[in-house]
């Protein structure tokens, strides 16, 4: 899954002109106005924005686990609107990769078992191959021996680098992270953020959430949300780049 | 498999929610466990007691009988119909090569009189003055005396405290020859004519004598020789057994100590057996009363001792006592007021010095029985047999059940019962209508009731009134109808002279089959199950023909048989019960705990997981979860049968050792338990499950973003 660069490329994401209401009640909120946006294959995007200007809505569209109210949203060729919920959870087993804020590991699964979970829930692979692959990327992390500690036994830096390696485990076109870091302490939030970055370079297109003005000052490309709304117009930049 | 992963590792993780669980769902095993073993044992064993011991595996009866046979149920009006072509039929069944044997039978009760001691003496006295053996005639004739003395004595009681206007003319004069019997003058002149007097004791006397024992016994009427090869539960105690052919009677051993032994040593029996239980006379209410009966009744004893005795137990018993006193019923009441040092002392010695000059068992092997049969339509016979010995069925000893079944030979059973078959009474009808009224007569009318077999029946048809005309009825078999006869007032020098003549008589097995019978108890081969066995008997019975209904020993045994049933019912329902409420809290804590891994769930949900891998998740764990506490449970329940399995469990009254086929109750757990057991906390597994898996496969993907934002 190597990404070609260049940009006139199917996108991975693509949306256009969608709105995203909750009821609450007898009132509807409005979470996301008219949002268009595309992300290519190799980018590093930040979604950046304060607290409740629709960051994670966004995302949660993106990540195929909510469904626009309006618009269109594509991702990986396919459009979500248009999907049952089977299908919408194979897209995300098979095209998208998740890290989650608070990591969300099985507690009661070690490392190994974490990563591998997917690719159990794919069926694609035997045992044999399934172990080489989860082995490579606990190896690309840094975390190869602790593959068989539990959650519970591992520190928030390593617990984070287990659900990288978990997200990426299925070779998704494109890994979603909400606020990967906010859980860390900024140093091995940094660390993340390092890992991360040489990962997008390796080839992995990552789309991120955050409100922390030094996250988004690492991203190749800044998405700013202001009450539903894009307000920094997603110009393409060219940051994102594979060595 | 990782969801088996997840789930042992989730039972591990949530320690609170796998106790409760777990402690249900170990419960619910081991108790079906211990149930199932409890009742399948009580059923196998009740039904060896059953089986084994009168009813057979399947029990023939009239078919369209008003009544259903019902083996251990109440006595009395029980139409359940006869059987006339018993030979036929057992040739038929018995050639089938699922049957074992069939052996005719007949169960009913009857009274009969234990004879009383003043008769028996009497009876001596005439021998010896029969005999012209003076010294012998003046000792019973003594003790005669004292016994009339002490009969005058307590009737002069009695009346003190009864309404003299209410008393019957006979009671009335009944006290008045007692008080003659009872002067100096009427024994004065006793040798001038000794049948004059005796004939007066015999007859006026000893009929107002006390300790008459009257004896309801229920006998199974058989062919005694097929019910002692067939029934494996059968054993001789004392005594022999009937001979082959022959009339006669045994006494169940438990009947014969708890109805024909004597009241006082019973008693002491009694005691001792319940001391040796532990009990203690201070503590224990029942024992405090059978010594109380002791020393109250006892004239019991003091009665049938005559001079020789007297003297002889007096002096035992001032040594034992320490004591001058001369009343011999001070010294009895003082002897029997024991206590748990004495106890064991004073048992010995009443069976050393009192028993051997008492008569302990008022029916002895070898004598000669009144049995006083009737009917529901209220005719009476009266029928004498001799009394061969006593058995039991091994095992039950101690069983009220099954200890009240003693065994009769057929030919007097039918003797007994009366019956006469419909062209009988169709001619009887004509007679009576050609003729008024006209008395039976016996030696024709059994010849003809009863073919050649005959019998010793005795028919007081002195009496003969028009009742009798109602009594032979279209609906039953009377063959006479006199309360006379019911009383047991009835010329008993006839019957024994029939009894005389018929002992020893041997039927051929043409004429033990050949008369009618009330049912007939079916043993199948040791190796074919009861329903099978209905089932081809079911099949012959009507390729037959035969005017036959055939009943599981179940349901032959009537309550009894039902009371598996209803302890299945009792333990079917408390499961249900725990199972309900283990549904509910097992329900009730997978929720809470869905409720704590929803963040877990909706992670699973977001990085791919379908809604039916959720759910086979679910399932999977409760599988487990059944699996692994269902097994801690079932190993539980199945220590614990194993080890009474081994040790026994004692049965701890009557009922219990019918029910337990023996003393000790051994269970164990039938091979279809443990599946059963397994079975069933899986599907309370499952079911709690559902709701929690309904919910969580409602968690969304979005539950794993939760915190953020």
């Amino acid at each position: 899954m190597h990404m070609a660069t260049t940009p006139a490329i199917q996108p991975i994401v693509h949306l256009s002109n969608v709105d995203k209401d909750y009821k609450l009640g007898a009132v509807t909120v409005s979470a996301l106005k008219q949002v268009s946006l595309e992300i290519a294959p190799g980018e590093f995007t930040v979604i950046a924005g304060p607290s409740g200007s629709g960051k994670t809505t966004l995302l949660n569209l993106i990540g195929c686990v909510d469904v626009a109210t309006r618009g269109e949203v594509i991702v990986a060729g396919q459009d979500t609107g248009k999907l049952t919920e089977g299908d919408l959870t194979r897209l995300r087993l098979n095209a998208l990769g998740f890290i989650f804020q608070s990591f969300n590991l099985v507690g009661v699964l070690d490392a190994f078992q974490n990563v591998e979970f997917p690719l159990l829930l794919q069926k694609k692979m035997n045992a044999a191959q399934r172990k080489e692959r989860v082995m490579d990327l606990l190896n690309r992390v840094g975390i190869a021996e602790y593959a068989h500690h539990r959650p519970g036994e591992l520190s928030g830096g390593q617990r984070q680098r287990v659900a990288i390696a978990r997200a990426l485990v299925t070779f998704p076109r494109i890994v979603l992270a909400d606020e990967p870091t906010a859980n860390l302490d900024s140093v091995t939030g940094n660390q993340i953020l390092d890992l991360m970055q040489e990962l997008n370079r390796e080839g992995t297109t990552f789309l991120f959430s955050t409100h922390d003005p030094h996250v988004v000052s690492r991203a190749g490309r800044v998405v700013r949300l202001v009450d539903g709304r894009i307000v920094t117009e997603p110009e393409q930049q060219s940051q994102t780049s594979h060595s | 498999m990782i969801l088996i992963q997840i789930a042992l590792r989730n039972l591990l993780t949530h320690k609170i929610k796998s106790a409760i669980v777990g402690g249900l769902l170990i419960f619910a095993a081991f108790l079906i466990i211990a149930g199932l073993s409890l009742i399948s044992s009580i059923d196998k064993s009740m039904s060896k007691s059953i089986v084994n011991s009168v009813a057979g595996h399947i029990q023939l009866q009239e078919k369209g009988a008003k009544d259903e046979l019902s083996i251990f149920g109440q006595m009395g009006s029980n139409e359940i119909g006869y059987i006339h072509n018993f030979a036929e039929i057992r040739k038929a069944i018995e050639a089938m090569p699922e049957v074992g044997a069939v052996v005719p039978m007949g169960i009913d009760s009857s009274i009969v009189f234990g004879g009383n001691v003043l008769d028996v003496k009497l009876e001596a006295l005439r021998n010896a003055v029969k005999a012209g053996d003076k010294a012998q005639s003046e000792v019973i004739r003594r003790h005669v005396r004292r016994m009339v003395a002490l009969l005058d004595d307590e009737l002069k009681n009695l009346k003190g405290f009864s309404d003299q206007e209410k008393m019957s003319d006979d009671m009335k004069q009944g006290l008045l020859d007692v008080t003659e019997a009872n002067q100096p003058k009427f024994w004065d002149s006793f040798d001038q004519d000794p049948y004059a007097h005796l004939e007066f004791l015999e007859n006026k006397i000893a009929k107002m004598a006390i300790g008459e024992d009257m004896l309801m016994l229920r006998y199974v009427g058989t062919d005694t020789e097929r019910f002692r090869k067939v029934f494996d539960r059968f054993e001789m105690v004392d005594g022999q057994m009937i001979p082959p052919g022959q009339r006669g009677f045994l006494f169940n051993k438990f009947t014969y100590e708890e109805q024909v032994k004597h009241k006082t040593a019973r008693r002491l029996d009694k005691i001792k057996d319940r001391l040796a239980e532990g009990a203690k006379v201070a503590t224990d209410d029942e024992i405090k009363q059978w010594i109380k009966l002791n020393r109250t009744q006892y004239k019991e004893i003091t009665f049938q001792l005559d001079d020789v005795a007297t003297d002889a137990v007096k002096a035992a018993l001032q040594a034992e006592l320490a004591s001058k006193e001369g009343d011999m019923a001070k010294l009895v009441d003082a002897f029997m007021d024991v206590n748990d040092g004495n106890f064991q002392k004073r048992y010995d010695l009443f069976y050393k010095i009192i028993a051997p000059r008492i008569r302990l068992y008022s029916i002895r092997m070898g004598d000669t029985m009144t049995i006083n049969g009737f009917s529901q339509s209220g005719y009476a016979t009266t029928v004498n047999v001799k009394v061969y010995g006593t058995f039991r069925f091994h095992g039950l000893d101690r069983s009220t059940m099954a200890g009240a079944f003693n065994i009769l030979d057929l030919m007097t059973y039918r003797d007994l019962l009366g019956y006469m078959t419909a062209d009988k009474k169709a001619e009887i009808a004509k007679l009576q209508a050609q003729s008024g009224l006209k008395e039976l007569k016996r030696d024709t009318a059994e010849a003809e009731l009863f073919g050649e077999g005959g019998g010793e029946q005795v028919e007081d048809t002195t009496n003969a009134t028009p009742t009798q005309a109602a009594a032979v009825t279209p609906t039953d078999a009377p063959v006479e109808a006199t309360p006379a006869a019911i009383a047991g007032d009835v010329p008993l020098s006839g019957a024994k002279l029939m009894a005389k003549e018929l002992e020893g008589h041997v039927y051929s097995q043409a004429e033990i089959d050949g008369g009618v019978i009330r049912s007939a108890a079916i043993m199948l081969k040791p190796d074919v199950d009861v329903k099978t066995g209905m089932e081809k008997v079911s099949a012959l019975i009507a390729a037959r023909k035969f005017a036959l209904k055939p009943l599981d020993w179940r349901a032959a045994s009537g309550l009894v048989g039902n009371f598996v049933g209803v302890i299945y019912a009792v333990l079917a329902f408390s499961i249900f019960i725990i199972f309900l409420v283990s549904l509910v809290i097992i329900n009730n804590s997978l929720v809470m705990s869905t409720l704590e891994r929803t963040r877990e769930i909706g992670t699973m949900r977001a990085i791919g997981a379908q809604r039916s891998e959720i759910l086979q998740m679910f399932m999977v764990e409760a599988v487990v979860m059944a699996g692994v506490f269902g097994a801690i449970g079932c190993t539980f329940g199945y220590a614990l049968v194993a080890y009474f399995g081994h040790f026994g469990l004692l049965a701890s009254n009557d009922f219990m050792i019918f029910l337990s086929g023996g003393p000790r109750f051994y269970p164990a757990l039938p091979p279809w338990g443990l599946p059963v057991a397994m079975i069933a906390v899986l599907i309370v597994t499952l079911i709690s499950t559902l709701y929690p898996a309904w919910l969580a496969m409602r968690i969304t993907p979005l539950a794993a973003m939760q915190d953020s934002e």
